[in-house]
């Protein structure tokens, strides 16, 4: 299987901070074509740092991240924006869409920016915006969607562009139970039909287990790494 | 780009009534600014063509030493080398009105006054300033009457009365004793005092027989066809003109006090402009500074999924051009409303504001002015503004750290 992400003895210190702090310590991981993993563990374990670094957020303070064989933490700033645009789906928890775009153009937003063509960046858009069960709202401006079709529309542009893989920063936290399972089942599916690699954290439990992959992190490093069979 | 133009519409109308007030506050600056520039401008050109018409015109020649020392020895002869030189100019000259004038008293039976005589070509005058229509009684004099035009607060000190007789007694060219005595024929009302109580107008020839001076003028007003060729026009004259004998002035040198007056008072309507001004780049400062706060979250998402810093910064900075150009345009629209209103029907002064513009010489009403450069100036001076508030967001989000901005 392609690998798509690795990373190499990453490690992130934060030394804005009174003592510094370790948010990642020699971190090793690699992310195959089409897996579908869950990073885990509590608060301050570091999985959003992790993410910010692969994502081409941040930048490590020691080791590199490759992606499709380029080292992006030697990046320029500048590079990083293009890269992100084309490489990378970016779904957050909260405030992912832009208020004044309806969903149908928050989804195209993504492939506006990277200069699709209009017909065939609408017609992704409408297929997205039906695969997440919100084929009746595409006009609708994100401040009269429930907040877990938010996240589903949030879902739809990270994926509508077809990036490398999609990073997902506790993509459920704000969402009630059956949002949560619902949003995950959808990234679930899609993971395996579009066969994008999707990497989210959660500290929740009861989503956990729709991932193939779980990778435990505590004080910055890998605890575990686990493989499930799923159906 | 269009993405970026719809986005910064968009955002505008999020809060629809700040944007609004936003907006209207910028139309309400615009707007003041021009009033006030339309209403010193107005004020200007009604002095400036009322000083012109009422006293000095535009241009005079007069003899060389006739401005440093303003008497009947220094008037000048109205010579064919001038006649030439101003029918050489005739398509830059509307018309020229020659004078003749000096103070003498002016006494009926034991009463006496100084008076101011001067002698007038009444077609002339009547074309540069309508001086007839100020005849209150009796009627102006023809160039071939011999009887005097005076003015009303004059007959009223000297209690003379159409029909009566005016002695005048003074010095006339080089020494010799004017003296004679004329027959008023019409009283002329003028609002100023200083005029009001001294003016006696007497025909041309007249006059220059009163002085012991044929043909000789004080000076010899021209009347340019287009005012803003007074400089070039007396420059040309000047150049023709031997400077050992003639000299050629405008008005805004024969008037220092006058110019100066307007240039103190454009300074100070200045100064309130640029007033207006801050204080409305700071109402879109704030605008702007809060539209940007409380979107900070929003942006950090944006530059995460690749919005590039540029494109952001060009998505506030429409906002800030939207947001002013529409205040100006409004401003704008309301101002010219309100100027060509105020142009057609000028208010009347009354109480001390008039005292104060008959004190400079001008009919007491306020004509505004709409020259096309008012509006042009304060729209883009404004715009500029707004512009340079506008620099305040792109800073901002050239510096923005995305992923603290997102985490919020
Ligand atoms: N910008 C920062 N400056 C200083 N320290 C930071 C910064 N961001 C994160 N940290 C610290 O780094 C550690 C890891 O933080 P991180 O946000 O990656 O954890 P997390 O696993 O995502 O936590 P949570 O589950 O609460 O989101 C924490 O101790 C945190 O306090
Ligand atoms: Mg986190």
């Amino acid at each position: 299987m392609k690998t798509v992400i690795k990373t190499t003895n990453l490690s992130k210190v934060y030394k804005d901070s009174v003592v510094p702090v370790h948010a990642l310590k020699n971190v090793n991981l690699e992310f195959s074509q089409g897996e579908f993993t869950a990073i885990v563990g509590p608060s301050g374990s570091g999985k959003t740092t992790f993410l910010n670094i692969i994502g081409g957020l941040d930048k490590p303070t020691d080791g590199h991240v490759i992606i499709d064989g380029v080292d992006i933490a030697t990046m320029k700033e500048s590079q990083l924006f293009d890269f992100r645009l084309r490489h990378i789906g970016f779904v957050f928890q909260a405030y992912n869409l832009i208020p004044v775009l309806t969903a149908l153009e928050n989804v195209s937003f993504i492939m506006l920016l990277q200069k699709q063509s209009k017909q065939e960046m609408e017609k992704r858009a409408r297929a997205m915006l039906e695969q997440v069960g919100l084929g009746d709202k595409i006009n609708e401006r994100p401040g009269r969607l429930s907040g877990g079709q938010q996240q589903r529309v949030a879902v739809a542009r990270a994926l509508a562009s077809k990036p490398d893989f999609v990073l997902a920063d506790e993509p459920t936290a704000n969402l009630d139970t059956e949002s949560a399972f619902n949003l995950l089942d959808i990234m679930a599916r899609l993971n395996k039909e579009e066969n994008i690699t999707l990497i989210f954290s959660t500290h929740d439990q009861r989503v956990i287990e729709r991932a193939r992959r779980v990778i435990t992190l505590v004080d910055g490093a890998v605890d575990k790494d686990e493989y499930f069979e799923r159906a | 780009m269009k993405m970026l133009i719809i986005l910064a519409w968009r955002n505008l109308w999020r809060k629809k009534r700040r944007t609004f007030i936003t907006i209207s506050s910028v139309m309400f600056a615009a707007f003041l600014a021009i009033a006030l520039m339309s209403m010193m401008d107005g004020m200007r050109d009604q002095m400036v063509s009322s000083i012109i018409s009422s006293t000095t015109g535009y241009i005079q020649i007069q003899d060389a030493l006739y401005h440093d020392e303003p008497i009947l020895d220094h008037t000048m002869e109205l010579t064919d080398e001038i006649s030439d030189l101003v029918s050489q100019f005739s398509d830059r000259i509307a018309f020229t009105v020659p004078r003749i004038n000096g103070f003498c008293l002016g006494s009926k039976d034991m009463g006496s006054r100084g008076v101011y005589v001067t002698g007038i070509l009444p077609e002339k005058e009547e074309k540069m300033n309508a001086l007839s229509s100020r005849v209150t009684e009796g009627r102006m004099f023809s160039a071939e009457d011999d009887y005097a035009v005076i003015a009303a607060g004059l007959a009223r000190q000297l209690d003379l009365a159409l029909g009566d007789t005016l002695v005048l007694l003074g010095q006339g060219f080089q020494g010799a004793t004017a003296a004679g005595t004329y027959q008023v024929g019409g009283i002329i009302e003028f609002l100023m005092p200083e005029q009001n109580n001294t003016m006696v107008y007497l025909p041309l020839k007249e006059a220059q027989l009163f002085f012991g001076a044929p043909d000789r003028l004080n000076s010899l007003i021209i009347m340019v066809d287009s005012e803003s060729d007074t400089e070039g026009l007396a420059a040309d004259l000047a150049n023709r003109l031997d400077p050992e004998w003639h000299a050629v002035k405008t008005w805004e040198e024969l008037l220092p006090d006058q110019v100066a007056a307007f240039e103190a008072r454009d300074a100070q309507v200045r100064l309130m402009a640029w007033i207006l001004y801050v204080v409305v780049g700071f109402g879109i400062l704030g605008t702007i500074i809060t539209m940007m706060h409380e979107r900070l979250r929003e942006f950090g998402i944006l530059l995460s999924i690749g919005l590039k810093r540029t494109q952001l910064a060009m998505i506030c900075m429409l906002e800030t051009i939207m947001i002013s150009f529409l205040g100006v345009l409004a401003g704008i629209g309301l101002g010219f409303m309100a100027t060509s209103w105020f142009k057609h029907h000028p208010i009347q002064l009354e109480g001390a504001f008039a005292e104060v513009f008959i004190e400079l010489n001008v009919e007491p009403i306020y004509k505004f002015s709409n020259a096309p450069d008012i509006f042009i100036y304060q729209g883009t001076t404004i715009f500029i503004i707004a512009l340079v508030v506008g620099i305040y967001p792109i800073r901002k989000i050239l510096r923005l750290d995305m992923i603290n901005a997102a985490r919020k």
